[in-house]
């Protein structure tokens, strides 16, 4: 494959974001490491960004547009993923969730990551026309079924936390298909005064129950809340986050939150709160400016975006991995719920990983074509 | 771009995006700095603590010695099951009854019911689930680790006392602090907290500060399970210290047995050193088993055990040395003689009065048991003259009464060092208003009363014992103690070296001794007046031992009427005495409750106790010893 790849494909190929993704993976692995010291999952994580890299470079090297045309193929493909794996016996259920096939070798793997991916790809490819005319009520529902199908699948697993990080790629593909201005600002507004109002009704009526309301409260005052049951990874979190201090905690990784298993989950969802007790406040701003600077060069390529179907994949991607960095962080932190979302490139788990190096791969290839048409 | 519309506003949506994703992930980095730099520190310490544990290591009490350093009260180490309520808080404490009763074998019932007290006491940071448990019982925990982290084996030191219940009212006993005791600022002060084994009573009580020692702790690292991961820091315990006592377990054993053999099985017996206030013997019966708050308070039975004490008509718990008032019959006589010689009511050249077999007064008669003529005040106290005291007491008055009750501190605590003694009453015009409301004016027929040991004097033995010693020494009266030392601990010159510590009064503004100015004429009079109660025709003629001058006088305490000895009401029988009597070793008072004539019961258990001594210090048998009745 390298034979075909002609020099100026390597000059314009995105150093930046690739070392960039690579040393947040080293870093994450290093915090992986520190959660779990006697579990291989570090070892499994270098082996996934090995897969990765090999995935990412052999998409970067291929045409997008051709993958684009393939999308629907792709798109069902997913599909028939989201399907086998809940097939008892074939998928497997961990934790009441029925979302990880099983594959020889490897481990497992967790298919909704990589439907992530496809469901981007339809959707580019779908709102990917030159376009005249603001987005048109028809063109909003056939893009909202491309999403509900996977959304679907995956409530079955059951796993809503996998199913938000489906929405903002919707959002971001809508916002930049020339939706009505007014739309997204009566959206806001809608959403504004309605989740609290719904709340209230929801507490008036009885709808949401007492733990439902606990899990709330968890998030707007850690402190006060249930902290040994409903509240409790919340708070040990927040004072797993707190121990960091500024330069990091200087308890032993034996003694640590995560060591002495007070941090549930401490190699997937809560790998930040590990960073923030080992490395401090100035390890994670540094792992928080990587990711800024990485989403900054996706940004960037999809700008450059030869087509509007390049851009929508690329900033689609943005807004699937901004929403899920967010989410996550916000969870070490106390500030989101604490829904099973990963951290993309640093927490534990090849799926997730190895999806990622493909939408990045995607969007150098994107790159990679901006001056051939 | 080349698919860019202006009308779309593409560059300015994406521009949009671009600056949503960099406030998104800003707002995180002013949390993270909230989190941080701001709570750093108090987070910080919230994590340490709840991964930290400190699990104390009880310190061994001190023992109780002799004056020969022989045992009395030691502990032997035993283990207890303890619960950690930090590590039990994510389970329901009463689903842990059932697995717990059947791995421990412990009563159901009782656990749920312990349970239930625990969880009003959320201070209790470990709770004892099974005492001295068993070798299995700690195969079981072990083996349970995983499913129970919250137990743990504690070694814990327990206090073992005399099985039959000998001195065990001078000892005490000790128990866990109770939840009324650590609200007091006293023990705040010492540190104590929830579940500290502290002297309740007695002894244990009065010197728990040298006997308790001072815990030490594990410092340990656990995991969320609360699972032991590391140990940090240990610090050993400081032992307790020894204490030894006055008491020497031969007297004490003899004095025991005498109350144990006696008709009602219910009385008291001191013996003392009258040169210092040493007490050589205390004996309270009946008595009880210290052991029971030691070791078995915490099960039902030793609950009911413990009701059942409280309920005994007997009286067990109470200490009838220290604690219980009696009218003192004829021993009164003692130091009435000194004070009527004394105030000059009477001298020693002129001290006969007239016996009459009674007195009258007014339209009342009180009788004399005997007739006894004109009786000098020897004879009046060999004979135990009834007659001559009620005119000694008109002559005296009773403010000369009053004097002597506070020269000779009747009407005080003696300052034993022991818990919860009792203050005698005795004679005085306020006393008479108090118990007497409706007649408030003392009259002649109250110094009466007041003058021959019956009404209006109720005294406590131990204060007795002390005013009769105090004539023995010519009236040098000594507080009556039960320390010897507190042993040194440590190594001489080193820092932690304490010097062993003696009887210090425990009020320091009392002198010891108290001086009776006495002249030793008279003082020598009432001496050979008692001598002469054993040793001349007197009323313990019986209990005469040659070549050992006991002195002593008999005293029957009246229960019902005067002179009425019928049936089971029988009087309360008293001798309180000294030996040699003119070189005193040893003083000793006997009462023996409801069971007639001081003569008759009370000198006798005495002159065993003497047997005792007479055989330990002078090594032979004592001439025409005294085989206890059985």
């Amino acid at each position: 494959m390298v034979a075909i790849i002609h020099k100026r494909s390597w000059r314009d190929f995105d150093w930046i974001l690739t070392l960039l993704a690579i040393g947040i993976v080293l870093f994450g692995t290093v915090q992986i490491r520190n959660a779990q010291p006697t579990e291989p999952f570090w070892v499994k994580q270098l082996i996934g960004l090995a897969i990765g890299l090999v995935a990412m470079l052999a998409i970067a090297f291929t045409d997008y547009r051709k993958l684009l045309n393939l999308a629907p193929a792709f798109y069902v493909f997913g599909l028939i993923l989201l399907i086998v794996v809940l097939i008892p016996g074939v998928g497997l259920r961990i934790n009441g969730q029925q979302a990880w096939i099983r594959v020889p070798g490897i481990g497992q793997f967790q298919p909704s990551e990589f439907v992530k991916v496809t469901t981007a790809m339809m959707l580019a490819r779908y709102f990917g026309k030159n376009r005249v005319q603001p987005l048109a009520v028809r063109e909003m529902i056939v893009g909202g079924l491309i999403l509900a199908l996977p959304i679907a699948l995956i409530l079955l697993e059951p796993d809503v936390g996998s199913v938000l990080t489906y929405m903002p790629i919707l959002a971001v593909v809508l916002f930049l298909s020339a939706i009505r201005l007014r739309l997204v600002v009566a959206a806001v507004i809608i959403g504004i005064i309605m989740i609290p109002f719904a709340y209230w009704m929801g507490v008036k009526t009885n709808a949401i129950k007492g733990y439902q309301q606990e899990r709330i409260k968890v998030i707007l005052d850690p402190e006060n809340a249930d902290k040994k049951r409903i509240g409790y990874h919340t708070w040990q979190s927040i004072l797993t986050v707190g121990e960091g201090g500024l330069f990091g905690s200087r308890s032993s990784v034996e003694h640590s939150q995560s060591g002495l298993k007070f941090l549930p989950e401490p190699h997937t969802d809560f790998i930040y709160a590990v960073t923030a007790e080992n490395s401090g406040f100035a390890g994670c701003l540094l792992v928080l400016l990587a990711y800024v600077i990485l989403l900054s060069r996706l940004i960037t390529g999809a700008r450059r975006s030869a087509d509007r179907s390049g851009m929508l994949f690329i900033m689609a991607v943005v807004g699937g991995l901004t929403f899920q960095i967010f989410i996550n962080m916000g969870m070490a932190l106390g500030i989101s719920p604490v829904i099973g979302v990963p951290l993309p490139l640093m927490s534990a788990g090849l799926a997730s990983l190895i999806a990622t190096f493909i939408a990045i791969g995607f969007a150098i290839s994107v790159q990679l074509r901006r001056f051939v048409n | 771009m080349k698919f860019e519309d202006t009308s779309q506003n593409l560059r300015a949506r994406l521009r949009f995006v671009q600056v949503l994703v960099v406030m998104m992930l800003g707002a995180l980095s002013i949390r993270l700095y909230v989190l941080q730099v701001v709570r750093g520190e108090r987070y910080a310490e919230i994590a340490v603590n709840q991964r930290r544990r400190r699990l104390p290591i009880p310190a061994p009490r001190g023992r109780i010695l002799d004056r020969e350093q022989r045992l009395i009260v030691d502990s032997r180490p035993i283990y207890n099951v303890l619960m950690s309520r930090e590590d039990a808080k994510q389970k329901n404490l009463f689903s842990l009854v059932e697995p717990l009763s059947e791995g421990l074998g412990l009563d159901p019932e009782l656990l749920r019911d312990y349970f239930k007290f625990v969880d009003t006491m959320p201070a209790f940071e470990s709770v004892v689930v099974k005492q001295d448990a068993t070798k299995g019982d700690i195969a079981w925990v072990e083996a349970h680790n995983y499913e129970y982290p919250e137990l743990r084996v504690e070694q814990q030191p327990q206090r073992t006392y005399p099985a039959d219940g000998s001195l065990a009212h001078v000892v005490g006993y000790v128990g866990e602090i109770s939840p009324e005791q650590l609200k007091q600022q006293v023990y705040k002060d010492k540190g104590l907290k929830p579940g500290d084994i502290i002297g309740l009573s007695g002894l244990e009580q009065i010197y728990d500060d040298y006997l308790r020692g001072k815990d030490g702790y594990r410092e340990v690292v656990v995991d969320s399970k609360g699972r032991i991961q590391d140990e940090i820091e240990i610090v050993q315990p400081t032992p307790g210290r020894d204490l030894i006592t006055t008491i020497d377990l031969d007297i004490q054993h003899a004095a025991e047995d005498q109350l144990k053999n006696s008709v009602t099985k219910r009385g008291v017996l001191i013996a003392m050193d009258p040169n210092n206030g040493e007490i050589l013997a205390l004996a309270s019966y009946p008595t009880f088993d210290p052991n029971l708050f030691s070791q078995r308070i915490t099960t039902k039975e030793g609950r009911a055990e413990y009701a059942a004490l409280l309920n005994d008509p007997e009286t067990p718990l109470l200490n009838r040395a220290i604690q219980s008032r009696y009218p003192p019959g004829s021993t009164w006589k003692v130091p009435m003689a000194i004070a009527g010689l004394k105030q000059g009511a009477i001298t020693l050249e002129h001290s006969q009065l007239l016996c009459g077999g009674g007195i009258q007064v007014g339209n009342k008669f009180t009788r004399c048991m005997k007739q006894h003529g004109m009786p000098d005040i020897k004879t009046a106290i060999t004979q135990s003259c009834d007659g001559y005291f009620y005119r000694l007491g008109l002559k005296m008055g009773i403010d000369g009464i009053v004097q002597m009750v506070d020269e000779f501190d009747l009407n005080k605590r003696t300052g034993i060092d022991l818990p919860n003694e009792v203050v005698s009453w005795t004679p005085s015009r306020e006393f008479k208003r108090r118990m007497q409301p409706r007649d408030p004016e003392w009259r002649d027929i109250d110094t009466v009363y007041a003058s021959f040991g019956q009404v209006y004097d109720i005294i406590t033995p131990i204060s007795l014992l002390r005013t009769v010693a105090g004539v023995s020494m010519d009236g040098r009266l000594y507080i009556p103690h039960l320390l010897k030392e507190v042993k040194p601990s440590g190594n001489p010159g080193t820092a932690d070296y304490l010097a062993p510590v003696s009887f210090q009064p425990l009020d320091p503004s009392r002198p010891n001794p108290k001086v009776v100015p006495i002249p030793e004429d008279i003082d020598q009079t009432v001496v050979q007046g008692m001598w002469q109660v054993v040793n001349k025709g007197g009323t313990a003629a019986r209990i005469q031992m040659a070549g050992f001058d006991i002195a002593g006088k008999t005293g029957t305490a009246q229960v019902v009427g005067l002179g009425k000895d019928v049936g089971k009401n029988k009087d309360h029988s008293w001798f309180v005495s000294y030996a040699p009597a003119f070189k005193p070793e040893i003083a000793m008072v006997a009462l023996i409750e409801i069971s007639g004539f001081g003569g008759q019961h009370a000198a006798p258990a005495v002159r065993g106790v003497y047997d005792a001594y007479y055989r330990k210090t002078r090594h032979e048998e004592p001439p025409g010893a005294m085989i206890a009745k059985k």
